[in-house]
């Protein structure tokens, strides 16, 4: 399995295929505004007609490319070109100010290269593991698990907790839409065909993150924002010294843990990880009063950790099928329209492919270093292309793909109706992640509670120790995030009556 | 003094998403369930009234903690000012456009075709994001983008990547 995973990668078509995706993906996180996601929902289409190792490899290469792709515009724009390098901004633009630009580039490029390999190396030694554990369970266990990922998500998405829980009760509430499970009964279809098997992951995701973004893009259309772009982006060598890369490689081994570990965590994602991982690489330095001033450890940390937190994400996605964000929500997508379920038999059922999306994995981090050192120049060029001409025809892609999610096209009907919903979502300050999640635990939870229900005369709950855990572990989590979550509002309240008062 | 404090963004989603859950539970019970051999005890009711009740608890919930934060903005001293739609449409005039744009696209994509509908759609859009001083300027390439990306996504992605784009008026001329 594993030779023939490698071999399906090693085909120079598929080959070919990742060096598209990455550069794609690089491109895509280069420019604010456009996303890994944005860039996983243009390709699938192209996706469809392919073998499930190829179409997945670039997929995968898609996301690394994006997620990677985000320090350039950090680093020369000072906006990140994803949430995910937000913490590249603090040092890489002062780095870029004082004429250090291809270091600031090459720093960010070679520890984006390191966080994505520990990120692989963990995802391919843990995710058997936790394969092997979760087969061990059974309908409590999963109905555990779905509570557990939901809390989860709730607990670390935003301060307002109560919106938090109504974007995940939406998603859950979308999932009930078409057959029920376990007696297939049709639920609010309203007699439509089309809606029998429910709303597609795709669909929804498209409406969620790409339609809002244009929308988004529209409101400022007015205030004509113009970008500088510091053109100084030739890197020399890796643009650092040996003994400079030397000196960074314990900050990069820490950071990239840090971004593996919040990427396991569901619903947090590179936003979160390359945020804690500055804050601990400067509170652990011996100069954090550096920090902020253009230093390579700034640089690193944020970098090392975003692309670390790739590996943690496709551990819980291909192990239990639950994805860590956005991004890993949508290649979960790409996976069920390649007829890859993730979960714990996905080494039985589709092992090559696993293993060919490791590899392809590694491939990709190849490109992404290879593309990023030697083709810098032309990524800084595409800075300019104008997003009143992209925007369209990335949404003009969306539309084929969800067309081609079931050769439908009432699936853009559904796509431009959630497409309105996320906006109006976000207007009223309501984060959209945890409705995927919600989307994607519903059915699971379902399920395994009516599978419980029948269970429970004669397999009692106690006998299920993983239950007890997982569930003990919620009723921790929810209190610990109830407890912080008021913390915090009454802080807002009382900074807002300050700040009402000084007016 | 601020015009309103944040409470809008709590009152009027909190209505919103109260209601949409009323709607959703009433509909709960026009479910056909299944009561044979094999079935739950849990029928296919319980989870959309679980989902439902929440849903119906936290928006009015959020609703009330808006009219909670609203009252002590009034204590507070804050003004209330009326809401002005002409205003709030002006001032979300593009991001309008834009849903017609997009909703007529879809609507009409069946029935004329998604290589027209695609050309008028994109240079709709393309216009819609430009600033209006830019227009003269943008036609032509606007043009050009338009008829380009939809022949070639057609072409490719009907007769090589198997995706059935609707043909529409084409039909007629054998495409």
């Amino acid at each position: 399995m594993i030779l023939e995973g490698i071999q399906a990668v090693l085909q120079p078509m598929t080959i070919l295929l990742i060096a598209i995706g990455t550069a794609v993906g690089i491109i895509f996180g280069s420019i604010p505004g456009l996303t890994a996601t944005m860039a996983i929902v243009m390709f699938l289409p192209v996706t469809y007609s392919m073998a499930a190792s190829q179409g997945i490899s670039m997929l995968v290469a898609l996301y690394i490319g994006g997620i990677s792709g985000g320090l350039i515009s950090a680093i020369l724009l000072n906006i990140p070109g994803t949430p995910s390098s937000v913490a590249t901004c603090f040092d890489g633009k002062p780095m870029a100010d004082k004429g250090q630009a291809g270091k600031a580039l090459g720093t960010g490029v070679v520890f984006s290269f390191f966080g994505t390999i520990i990120g692989i190396a963990i995802l391919v030694v843990l995710t058997p593991v936790l394969c092997d554990f979760a087969l061990k369970f059974q309908a409590y266990e999963y109905c555990a698990l779905a509570i557990f990922s939901l809390s989860m998500v709730i607990a670390l998405t935003g301060h307002d907790m109560p919106k938090g829980l109504i974007s995940a009760v939406i998603g859950a509430l979308l999932a009930t839409v078409g057959l029920a499970p376990i007696d297939s009964k049709p639920r609010f279809t309203f007699g439509m065909f089309q809606l029998n098997n429910g709303f597609a992951l795709l669909v929804l995701l498209i409406g969620l993150f790409a339609i809002s973004e244009v929308m988004k893009y529209a409101e400022d259309v007015r205030k004509e924002i113009k970008y500088t772009v510091n053109e100084d982006a030739k890197i020399k060598g890796a643009g650092f010294s040996l003994k400079e890369g030397i000196a960074q490689i314990p900050n990069g081994i820490v950071s990239a843990l840090i971004g593996v570990a919040i990427g396991i965590l569901p619903g947090i994602g590179g936003g979160v990880s390359c945020m804690i991982s500055y804050t601990v690489s400067k509170n652990t330095s011996k100069h954090p009063e550096l920090y902020g001033t253009g230093i390579m450890d700034g640089v690193v940390a944020s970098e090392a950790a975003n692309n670390g937190t790739i590996g943690g994400a496709m551990i819980p996605l291909l192990a239990l099928g639950i994805p860590g964000d956005a991004v890993t929500a949508m290649l979960l997508g790409g996976l069920q329209v390649h007829n890859v379920a993730p979960g714990p038999l996905i080494y039985v059922k589709n092992g090559a492919v696993v293993y060919a999306i490791f590899c392809a994995m590694v491939v990709s981090a190849i490109f992404m270093m290879i593309f990023m050192l030697l083709g810098m120049r032309a990524f800084v060029s595409v800075l300019k292309v104008p997003k009143n001409y992209l925007l369209p025809v990335v949404i003009v892609l969306c539309g084929i793909g969800a067309i081609g999610n079931a050769n439908m096209v009432f699936d853009t009907y559904c796509m431009v109706a959630f497409g309105l919903m996320s906006y109006l979502l976000i207007k009223s300050k309501v984060p959209t992640v945890p409705m995927i999640l919600g989307f994607i635990l519903g059915p699971t939870f379902e399920e395994n509670l009516r599978r419980v229900s029948q269970l429970a005369s004669s397999d009692k709950f106690f006998n299920h120790p993983i239950f007890m855990v997982l569930i003990a572990a919620t009723v921790l989590v929810v209190i610990f995030s109830v407890r912080s979550n008021m913390k915090e509002a009454k802080k807002l309240e009382l900074a807002a009556e300050d700040a009402e008062k000084s007016v | 003094m601020k015009k309103h404090s944040n409470y809008r963004v709590d009152i009027i989603p909190g209505i919103v998403i109260a209601l949409f859950a009323v709607a959703y539970l009433a509909l709960v019970p026009s479910i056909q369930s299944f009561t044979g051999m094999g079935s739950t005890p849990l029928t296919n009711h319980f989870v959309p009234y679980l989902w439902g009740g929440a849903l119906l608890v936290l928006g009015l919930y959020v609703a009330v903690r808006g009219f909670r934060k609203r009252a002590a903005f009034i204590k507070a001293g804050g003004k209330i000012e009326k809401f002005d739609l002409k205003a709030a449409v002006n001032e979300k005039l593009e991001v309008i456009a834009s849903f017609v744009a997009l909703t007529i696209y879809v609507a009409l994509m069946n029935v004329v075709g998604f290589v027209p509908m695609t050309i008028i759609y994109l240079v709709a859009q393309i216009l819609i994001l430009t600033p209006k001083h830019d227009w003269k300027k943008t036609y032509v390439p606007a043009l050009i983008v338009a008829v380009v990306c939809s022949v070639l996504f057609y072409y490719i992605f009907r007769y090589h990547l198997n995706v059935l784009l609707p043909q529409g008026i084409l039909s007629a001329f054998g495409f």
